[in-house]
């Protein structure tokens, strides 16, 4: 009786161990998420301080990686984590150095925007841009929002949505060629679109790689770099094994 | 005790049986047999009843009575009376149910209820509506790791003061007020209200003050100009070189004006809270003050008591103690003392100016940080005061989360503390032990 009673306290302890870890990766999403609309706030704004702000902001992204980092190491070496925990801890390690990353590239496009913030502004006040920023920043939202429900059909229309972005990246792209043809004054400042461009869509595969992750942990199954269709294919599957299981 | 009728009469027929099955016995031989035959019909009629009672509740259907009286048929009636009676209250429930699920439906606030570890409990349809919860897939899960705004992560830890706005996550430009009120033991309820508009109102109105401002100010400067070459034209008649004095003087209290309305609206309209740079309080009060010294005003004298430094917007609190200071000094008379005083309290530190002049009434200190509020206009206005020193002095502090107390005696004087917590405070030897 007395040895059950310990068996279950130490079981309720691990839950809570993981519960709370998995939320201090949401937090961390929290932050991240914050981190990029200020970043985009500060482009359609043109307000540089705010983007120097964010740059400065992104320690705080680090020092939650980090911590997450560690705890999970924690989980790792004491309690030994089979199955679908295991999964998770392996998920979160992963979730968490692509929300770093996103942090990084909020970092670099708060300081582009800073940056741009000091020359003359397009008549459009950058509209492709902000249209690509939204879309992204939807992404990563549904990204989190799927870690957070365990939600593989979220996922896979995050997964589905970054094609799209890439489209958005690649005309982006080609129409800073023509413009910086026609008038090679403003060539620096194409270049720095260019780039925040660039951190958008880097920003929109690290999104895709959390939603591959949540497959993993949920369904086991690693669908990374299988295609769009195959995914798919997958999440079906697992979810109606999930179904006949209950 | 006595026993109810129904059970006399039963136990009496009981009885009744025995001695008759008795007495046939004595008279045809085998008593016990007789005896024994009229306790199994006794039983067999009992179980008769029972058999009929259970397939009645069983099936939900009303308990057929089969006597009219004695203790069957009165059992028969009580249950009967009581499933009755719990029909209608569950009737009566299921009604109250409804009504109170519609009611809190038709809600245009969206209504949440989260326990102990915010996780959601319930929710209403405009809570669904305004955050995208999903009445299938979200109950149970955590609100705070749907609703991800590092703000209100933090203000779920601690529900303070009345309630928080954050962007909607469901549309660009929608903004949402959140307010949680513990109930229960430990149940919480959110409450969320769509304050877009509310917003969108508040902001014309600023961007309008703002925009006016600017636009008054560079027509006034051309005034102010020619006004200053006019003053030192030496060949203009002496009747013109008061009116030409005032003129400059009132051009001077607009630009004033203008100046402290646009501070005013920089200071509503930025991030909730101010930067931390370091601050050398000291080293920014001594010219402040000697600035009022020796200008034929009252004394002021200043006290600095620690050696404190803020963490902190310099130029907004430079304006802070500035105001502060200004209007001691305006409303003391040339006899009087203004005492300036720096110092550490419970563990933050209190910036306080403290004065002899003619104070303020109790019922007029919840009002004089408002804006153009005046306690007694005329000597406002020819002390030169614009009016507006007291609402910078508030914004500025509360972007600081510092708090201003006022005390004050008509016609004795008045004391304006505030109130820096621990955190925006760096103490020498905090300084030290990060530098080991």
């Amino acid at each position: 009786m007395e040895v059950e009673d310990l068996g279950h306290h130490i079981s309720r302890r691990f839950n809570e161990d993981l519960e709370r870890v998995r939320n201090s990766v949401l937090s961390m999403g929290g932050l991240v998420e914050d981190q990029l609309d200020r970043a985009i706030k500060a482009l359609s704004d043109g307000d540089s301080q705010l983007g120097l702000q964010v740059a400065e902001d992104d320690v705080k992204v680090n020092r939650m990686e980090v911590s997450i980092d560690e705890e999970c190491s924690r989980i790792l070496a004491t309690r030994a984590p089979t199955a679908g925990d295991l999964r998770l801890v392996i998920a979160i390690i992963k979730t968490i150095t692509d929300l770093e990353r996103i942090g990084d590239e909020a970092e670099k496009i708060g300081v582009l925007a800073a940056r741009l913030a000091s020359v003359e502004r397009p008549s459009t006040n950058y509209r492709e841009l902000r249209n690509l920023a939204r879309h992204v920043k939807q992404m990563v939202h549904g990204a989190l929002n799927a870690f957070a429900r365990l939600d593989t059909k979220g996922a896979l229309e995050v997964v589905k949505a970054d094609n799209a972005v890439d489209e958005e990246y690649e005309s982006i792209y080609r129409q800073s060629i023509t413009f910086m043809m026609e008038d090679p004054r403003t060539i620096t400042r194409i270049l720095d679109m260019t780039w925040m461009a660039r951190a958008l869509e880097r920003i929109g595969d690290h999104a895709k790689n959390i939603c591959e992750y949540v497959i993993f942990m949920v369904h086991g199954k690693d669908v990374r770099h299988i295609g769009v269709k195959n995914i798919e294919a997958e999440v079906e599957q697992g979810a109606r094994r999930l179904e006949s299981r209950t | 005790m006595t026993l109810p009728s129904r059970w006399a009469s039963q136990i009496a027929g009981l009885a009744g049986l025995l001695v008759a099955a008795l007495i046939l016995g004595w008279w045809f031989g085998g008593p016990g047999w007789w005896l024994a035959g009229a306790a199994l019909l006794y039983v067999a009629f009992t179980l008769r009843h029972l058999y009929w009672l259970d397939r009645a509740l069983d099936g939900h259907r009303r308990v057929p009575l089969f006597e009219t009286r004695g203790l069957w048929a009165e059992v028969f009636a009580r249950v009967e009376k009581l499933r009755t009676k719990a029909r209608n209250r569950k009737k009566k429930y299921h009604r109250l149910l409804r009504e109170v699920r519609e009611s809190t439906g038709a809600l245009s606030d969206g209504g949440i209820i989260l326990n102990v570890d915010n996780e959601i409990m319930w929710f209403n349809r405009a809570a669904s509506h305004l955050l995208g919860l999903d009445q299938a897939t979200d109950l149970g899960h955590r609100l705070d790791n749907l609703l991800r705004y590092p703000d209100f992560v933090e203000y779920l830890k601690k529900p303070t003061g009345d309630g928080i706005t954050v962007r909607s996550p469901r549309h660009e430009n929608g903004w949402l007020h959140v307010q949680i009120i513990p109930y229960g033991t430990d149940q919480r309820l959110a409450i969320i209200r769509d304050v877009t508009n509310e917003k969108n109102v508040e902001r014309t109105r600023r961007d309008f003050v703002a925009n006016a401002s600017h636009e008054l100010r560079s027509p006034l400067t051309v005034i102010s100009g020619y006004l200053e070459a006019l003053g030192e034209a030496g060949d203009m008649p002496d009747a013109w070189r008061s009116p030409v004095a005032e003129m400059q003087r009132q051009a001077e209290r607009m630009t004033r004006i203008l100046r402290d309305l646009i501070e005013l609206t920089r200071l509503e309209s930025a991030d909730a809270a101010a930067s931390r740079d370091f601050v050398d309080v000291s080293g920014m009060l001594k010219p402040l003050v000697q600035e009022f010294q020796g200008r034929g005003g009252p004394s002021v004298e200043l006290v600095l008591e620690t050696d404190a430094a803020l963490l902190g917007k310099e130029s907004e609190l430079h304006s802070i103690f500035y105001n502060l200071v200004n209007n001691a000094v305006r409303f003391t008379p040339p006899s009087g003392s203004v005492k300036v005083v720096w110092r550490a309290a419970d563990g933050g530190a209190v910036f306080e100016v403290i004065d002899t002049g003619i104070g303020i009434a109790e019922e007029q200190i919840p009002r004089v940080t408002e804006r153009f509020y005046r306690v007694d206009p005329g000597r406002s206005r020819a002390s030169g005061g614009t009016g507006l020193g007291l609402a910078i002095v508030k914004h500025a502090l509360q972007r600081h989360e510092a708090q201003l107390a006022i005390a004050s005696r008509e016609g004795k004087g008045s004391t304006f503390s505030c109130r820096f917590p621990r955190d925006r405070v760096v103490f020498r030897s905090d300084a030290v032990s990060a530098v080991l």
